[in-house]
């Protein structure tokens, strides 16, 4: 797994390739969490170059979509985890597993930043 | 059977991942397959890294395949702790992100992604998880595939169980029923389904079931029926697997 990390004006912009299991799962943890130390909750996950992702990628999704919207600047507007160019095979993994409801995807990079 | 056997750390990951993405292709799955097989493996694989051993308690993880004619037959198996599937809680596919608990995933990956698996436990061997992929042939070309819609409720199971019958009066043995577009099933509909199943059955046919929807799907797992019916993840994989074996 390679992540890239581009900071913009307001959001972050990871780009998360190759594989995500179990063994490589923790590193993509720390790598948000350390965003979310330094009070940056507004991230876009772009992953276009994904290969493979299993459920302990799946969870860290989740614990960090829950974590990034607690925070909150007003009530309409907060932290998120968004999600750009999801790859068809992952899709699938996503529609098994319940959790294509459960993150706002995005076709592309731009659509997904401008978002926020 | 081919097998490897390494240590059981997560390191291996990567390693099982290759040796069965080239037994699957060595034994003809297609591109998808080999790789539902992939995932479904390493999730099984995870599961004993992660649990079947006490912590500084190393053990191994040996890993084999045989083809049993249109059969890609996995072994997974461990010297760790006893392993009861019906230990794990059912996973959480259908609440809010607020709601949604996390445990479970895995096991639920590999029962929807490969066609059979099955769990057993021997005081001397160990665990052994034994899971099966079709592998897709000509497929018969007398599957009749009915898409149905909605709810299957008390009201509308009867209009099921009719349409299905006037296709077995006109000879249909083999039917998959396309569940993707069923947004409710109650038990009424379960009861459909069983007595389809059982008349399809004693006329030598087979009844399989596709695309089911999360919350459909939760249905049949919390009733135990996904070890009755033959349910599959696309109507693609129900048609490569009718003929093969398991009704």
């Amino acid at each position: 797994m390679e992540i890239s990390h581009r900071p913009l004006n307001r959001v972050d912009l990871l780009e998360v390739a190759g594989r995500v299991d179990a063994a490589t799962a923790p590193k993509l943890k720390q790598q948000i969490e350390a965003l979310f130390a330094d009070g940056r909750y507004r991230i876009v996950l772009d992953l276009a170059k994904l290969e493979y992702m299993s459920s302990p990628g799946l969870r860290v999704l989740i614990e960090a979509r829950k974590r990034a919207r607690e925070w909150k600047v007003t009530d309409l507007e907060g932290g998120d985890i968004r999600i750009a160019n999801l790859p068809p095979k992952i899709r699938e993994v996503f529609d098994l597993t319940g959790f294509t409801s459960l993150f706002e995807m995005y076709g592309d990079t731009v659509g997904a930043v401008g978002s926020f | 059977m081919d097998t490897i056997t390494l240590s059981a750390d997560l390191d291996a990951l990567t390693k099982i991942s290759a040796f069965i993405t080239e037994a699957a292709e060595l034994c003809g799955l297609d591109e998808r397959a080999t790789w539902q097989v992939q995932l479904a493996i390493d999730e099984a694989a995870t599961n004993v890294i992660q649990h079947a051993y006490d912590p500084g308690n190393s053990g191994t993880i040996t890993l084999g395949w045989v083809r049993e004619g249109n059969r890609f037959v996995v072994t997974l198996h461990d010297t760790g702790r006893p392993f009861d599937p019906e230990s794990v809680p059912l996973p959480d596919i259908n609440s809010p992100l607020e709601e949604r608990q996390i445990g479970g995933l895995g096991l639920y990956l590999i029962t929807r992604l490969m066609d059979e698996a099955r769990f057993d436990f021997h005081p001397q061997e160990g665990n052994v998880l034994t899971m099966v992929k079709y592998i897709s042939v000509s497929p018969r070309d007398d599957v009749v595939l009915m898409p149905v819609m909605g709810r299957v409720d008390a009201v509308t199971a009867p209009e099921l169980n009719k349409a299905v019958h006037t296709q077995i009066e006109a000879g249909a043995r083999f039917v998959l029923l396309n569940l993707s577009d069923v947004t409710f099933l109650s038990s009424s509909g379960l009861r459909s389904l069983l007595l389809i199943r059982k008349e399809l059955m004693t006329l030598g046919g087979e009844l399989r079931l596709a695309g089911l929807q999360p919350q459909v799907h939760e249905v049949f797992a919390l009733t135990g029926f996904t070890q009755v019916f033959a349910i599959h993840a696309t109507t693609e994989d129900a048609r490569a697997a009718f003929g093969l074996g398991r009704v």
